[in-house]
């Protein structure tokens, strides 16, 4: 809007005569001479555009200042308001001062004049002077704060003064105070003891109390300890076979990785037959298309082999006798089955001693199977487990090779960082989930393009 | 067929897990407050058994959160900041877009604050429980008072910890907690026993550290959130136990620890363990006695000695060691404020140097190089001084937390110390595993010998009768005999441990014999090691004899 109204003003003041604008001066000039867009100054739309009432907006703005600080136009004051005759005479001054009579109020002075508003704006007026109290209201007003002092009630503005009273500053410099201000309060935190009593659920859909945190979040992810301390061989001065152990350690790790990249070498060998020389690759390229005696010997020879395979035999349908013969063949299958399982059965008895090795061997099996479950889920508790999309990378060994190590404390070099311990501690006992950084991709194409002003001088 | 047909993933592990994004969607929080509010309330992500089951038919690895704990963060109240905040940073930066600094002071003035006191509470509802996590808060906190105040992370926060790092220290210092104490390459492990509970924490070394690139700065920054708020609680409540003021006026650039800000006048009253009494026999109150005299003598390790630490140590670590166990400690003026008196004193005992040649000896005073006072620490004797001279080749420094099993390697020096031990305690039986084992081989080498003389006479006194020589055997007088105690317990346990092997059926003594002998292997090894690091320490000796055999000679 108000870049409109600039706009508007700019341009009228474009318009009007002997006004030079700033920009395109010349080009306005040459071109515009003469040449001014005729308007319709009667329609609606042009009022505003158009016409310039800043003439008549600034007479007004100084009648309002004249009505306003001097007390009505000058031009409808007396003479005698505005001007004085100056006679020049010191005598006739110290005649003029009149005889002051106790009693009878005096001319005014002339501060009082000077001072007094005599602009045409009268004041504001006060409501409050004019407002006359209600009885009836006042009445209530009074026999309230009395009931109120017969119960011992305090007042809302003796409250209040209380409050202030009290520290009324606490609450803004409480809240202030962010966590991590080197000169924050402690308190003690676990003697308070608990004062809200009452259903809990009440209490817990009221906010007074907070939900009960479940007691799975109490156990820890991992059973391993929060510092792990470094082996005897760690120390800045250590034991030669102690020192010694660390660094079997750490050949031992290295030796791991070598043995890994020469498996992936190994599977991705080729062999010095497999590599395509000119011979094998014209061979290819000539497969099939060379005649040779040899073929045709070979052609008749695959051409008896199919021969060998018999021809269906086909089927002619069952006979009534040959179905009653399966179906009683069937049965006596089925009876002598039972019967079987009926001996079978009875000579059950016989064999309990066998039934009860074998159901020891079972039980004292699956004993043994749950065991080594157990045993499993507690090895898992000292294991990192997988929580994400990045497994889990055990940090370097710290080791100081044997000629690294310094005998003395002033000229030690700290091997590792103790940030990146605790960080990948943290991720061992599976607190975080090991992240990588995340990556600048770009989503579109980089496009270079020369600027114009360039492109003029290449 | 019917609609009553159970489908899929809808029952079961699949509804009980939730991935990570769906979790955070429900929550209505971005990707960073998500993670920080989980490790703040110590919600942790969990591996299923079954990831096909719960992922729908994938194995794409995802991270699983429990629908049950989600379910629990909804009703958290920092998660109403956490939103605030957002709005705040969203009306911040249009106020800096607009410049309407008028609106950015009053913004930053009206910043939205959280605080994790509840959130303490919750998780440690009792004080032996936030004990019990003391570590991981402890190594956090002293790791960040070591940061460079570059203002990577909050100067504050570094600043909060250094307040809260020393004021702990000053508790074990009054408390005379520290136990064990190792000087890795790492860094400086320290363990003290607080009201029952083991602690053990991780200090890094005071040098300039370049800081690796692949942390997550927020992930630890928002862990020391949490473990500031802790570890402020927890201080005030120890202070509390010993009845000092908090918190204390402690110079926070020094362990300035002779400030006086105790609330009663009562003099530094040594705290006693505060262990629960109950019915105990005779014998289990003769041995916790003799614990809390160890104890006691432990606590008073450097009582009474005056060091002086030289510019070229460590000053801090040593300074809070050797206060942990009564000594006095001072530094140069000029290198840090809370140094009591100077070089020059004359009732200075001992001296800390850490350079090859000193230049100015006092008569009256031992010079020692750093380790002494952390050998002393672990091995809870005043060693002997000499090994420690400076310009002498240091002993190994041993670690205290490796316990020595049967038949293990045990390094010279640790026997050396171990006999040190006992000889400054004559009339007390040592029982450690170790001396059970050296004691029965030792008994059983002894019997073996003496009945080897036994032979060897019965032999000559054979040889003399056939020759028909008189036997020069007389009878005397019957000499008392005093049965040693100790030698018939002995023997009968040998005893009948002896007729327990010979009662095992086979199958168990073949695993007897098993073990056995994988005892006897490691003792053997043990053994082969010794004879090496005997060897190895002939060799020296041999060239140091050499060498000054060559000296002397060409004078």
């Amino acid at each position: 809007m108000a870049a409109v109204a600039a706009k508007r003003i700019k341009r009228v003041a474009a318009g009007q005569h002997g006004f030079l604008s700033l920009n395109h001066t010349r080009e306005q000039n040459s071109s515009r001479i003469g040449k001014r867009k005729r308007v319709n100054r009667n329609k609606k739309k042009n009022w505003n555009k158009y016409s310039d009432i800043q003439d008549i907006e600034d007479f007004l703005d100084d009648v309002r200042l004249q009505e306003r600080a001097t007390g009505g136009l000058l031009s409808e004051k007396p003479d005698d308001s505005l001007f004085f005759v100056d006679t020049g005479d010191q005598n006739k001054v110290a005649q003029e001062a009149p005889v002051t009579k106790r009693g009878k109020s005096s001319k005014p002075l002339r501060v009082d004049l000077i001072l007094q508003h005599d602009s045409l704006v009268p004041s504001p007026k006060d409501i409050l002077a004019h407002q006359q109290p209600n009885a009836k209201k006042l009445r209530r007003i009074s026999q309230r704060v009395e009931k109120q002092v017969a119960k011992g009630l305090q007042l809302r503005s003796q409250k209040q003064l209380q409050r202030r009273k009290a520290g009324g500053a606490t609450s803004s410099s409480e809240k202030s105070l962010p966590d991590d201000d080197p000169s924050r309060p402690f308190y003690d935190i676990w003697g308070q003891e608990e004062m809200l009593s009452g259903d809990a659920f009440y209490l817990e859909q009221t906010k007074k109390k907070p939900v009960k945190r479940p007691d799975r979040l109490n156990e820890k992810p991992s059973s391993l300890p929060a510092v792990e301390i470094i082996g005897p061989g760690g120390s800045y001065n250590p034991d030669f076979f102690d020192h010694q152990a660390l660094l079997l350690e750490a050949h031992m790790v290295e030796e791991k990785k070598q043995k890994e990249e020469l498996k992936l070498a190994q599977q991705l060998a080729v062999r010095k037959e497999d590599i395509a020389t000119e011979e094998t690759i014209f061979q290819e390229q000539v497969e099939g298309l060379v005649e040779e005696d040899d073929e045709e010997e070979d052609e008749p020879k695959g051409e008896e082999e199919p021969k060998g395979s018999a021809p269906a035999v086909g089927r002619e349908k069952k006979t009534e006798r040959q179905r009653k013969r399966e179906k009683a063949q069937k049965e006596r299958e089925k009876e002598k089955r039972t019967q079987r399982e009926l001996v079978d059965q009875r000579q059950q008895l016989f064999q309990l001693r066998s039934i009860r090795a074998d159901l020891k061997r079972r039980e004292q099996r699956t004993r043994q199977k749950q065991a080594q479950y157990q045993a499993q889920k507690e090895a898992q508790k000292f294991c990192p487990q997988r929580l994400g999309k990045l497994k889990f990378q055990a940090p370097d060994l710290e080791v100081q090779l044997s000629d690294e190590l310094s005998g003395s404390l002033r000229t030690l070099k700290p091997e590792g960082s103790i940030l990146k311990d605790r960080f990948k501690s943290l991720q061992k006992r599976n607190i975080i989930e090991p992240r990588e950084r995340a990556k600048f991709i770009r989503r579109n194409k980089v496009k270079y393009v020369e600027k114009r002003a360039f492109k003029a001088i290449t | 067929m019917g609609g009553l047909q159970k489908k899929k993933y809808e029952s079961g592990s699949a509804t009980n897990y939730v991935t990570r994004n769906k979790a955070r969607k429900k929550l209505q929080l971005s990707l960073a407050d998500f993670r920080r509010l989980c490790i703040l309330k110590g919600i942790y992500p969990h591996e299923p058994k079954r990831k096909k089951k719960v992922n729908k038919g994938s194995t794409a690895p995802r991270t699983f959160y429990l629908v049950k704990d989600i379910r629990f963060l909804l009703h958290e109240p920092i998660v109403a900041k956490f939103r605030e905040y957002k709005v705040f940073v969203r009306k911040l930066r249009k106020a800096y877009g607009k410049s309407e600094w008028g609106g950015v002071q009053r913004l930053r003035e009206n910043k939205p604050v959280y605080k994790l006191d509840h959130i303490v509470k919750e998780r440690y509802p009792t004080f032996i429980d936030a004990l019990r996590d003391l570590d991981d808060a402890l190594s956090m906190c002293f790791l960040f008072s070591t940061f460079a105040r570059t203002g990577k992370c909050h100067v504050q926060t570094i600043q909060l910890c250094r307040r809260l790092s020393v004021e702990w220290m000053n508790y074990i210092v009054m408390s005379r907690s520290l136990r064990k104490v190792f000087l890795s390459i790492k860094g400086i492990y320290y363990q003290a026993e607080v009201l029952g509970q083991t602690v053990t924490w991780v200090v890094p070394y005071q040098f300039a550290h370049n800081h690796p690139t692949d942390v997550d700065y927020r992930v630890m920054a928002t862990f020391t959130e949490f473990y500031t708020t802790l570890l402020g609680f927890v201080n005030f409540r120890l202070y509390q136990t010993l009845n000092l003021l908090y918190p204390p006026k402690v110079w926070y650039g020094a362990l300035g620890l002779d400030a006086c800000y105790k609330n009663n006048d009562e003099t530094q009253t040594l705290h006693k363990d505060l262990l629960p009494s109950f019915q105990e026999d005779a014998e289990a109150l003769v041995v916790r006695e003799k614990e809390q005299k160890e104890q006691d003598s432990l606590k008073n390790l450097f009582e009474g000695l005056k060091f002086f630490l030289n510019r070229e140590v460590p000053r801090e670590p040593l300074a809070f060691l050797l206060r942990c166990f009564g000594a006095q400690v001072s530094w140069e003026k000029s290198l840090c404020i809370g140094s009591t008196y100077d070089v020059n004193d004359e009732t200075i005992t001992h001296q800390v140097v850490d350079r090859p040649n000193v230049d100015k000896k006092y008569i009256n005073r031992y010079y020692i190089q750093p380790q002494w006072v952390f050998d002393c620490v672990n091995s809870r004797i005043r060693l002997p001084v000499e090994d420690y001279f400076p310009g002498v080749t240091l002993p190994p420094h041993l670690s205290p937390f490796v316990e020595h099993k049967e038949g293990d390697y045990v390094p010279p020096e640790k026997l050396r110390l171990m006999s040190l031990q006992r000889g400054e305690r004559p009339g007390e039986d040592e029982d450690g595993g170790d001396d059970d084992g050296e004691e029965e081989e030792d008994d059983d080498d002894d019997m073996d010998d003496e009945e080897a003389t036994d032979e060897k006479n019965l032999k000559l006194m054979e040889k003399q009768k056939s020759q028909g020589k008189a036997l020069s055997v007389t009878v005397t007088p019957g000499k008392v005999k005093q049965e040693n105690k100790m030698r018939l317990e002995q023997e009968e346990k040998a005893e009948e441990k002896r007729l327990a092997i010979m009662m095992m059926k086979k199958k168990e003594k073949y695993l007897y014999d098993k073990i056995v002998f994988g005892k006897k292997r490691k003792v053997r090894e043990a053994n082969k090691l010794a004879a090496k690091r005997k060897a190895h320490d002939d060799a020296c000796k041999a060239d140091k004899k050499k060498k000054k055999k060559k000296t002397t000679g060409r004078e």
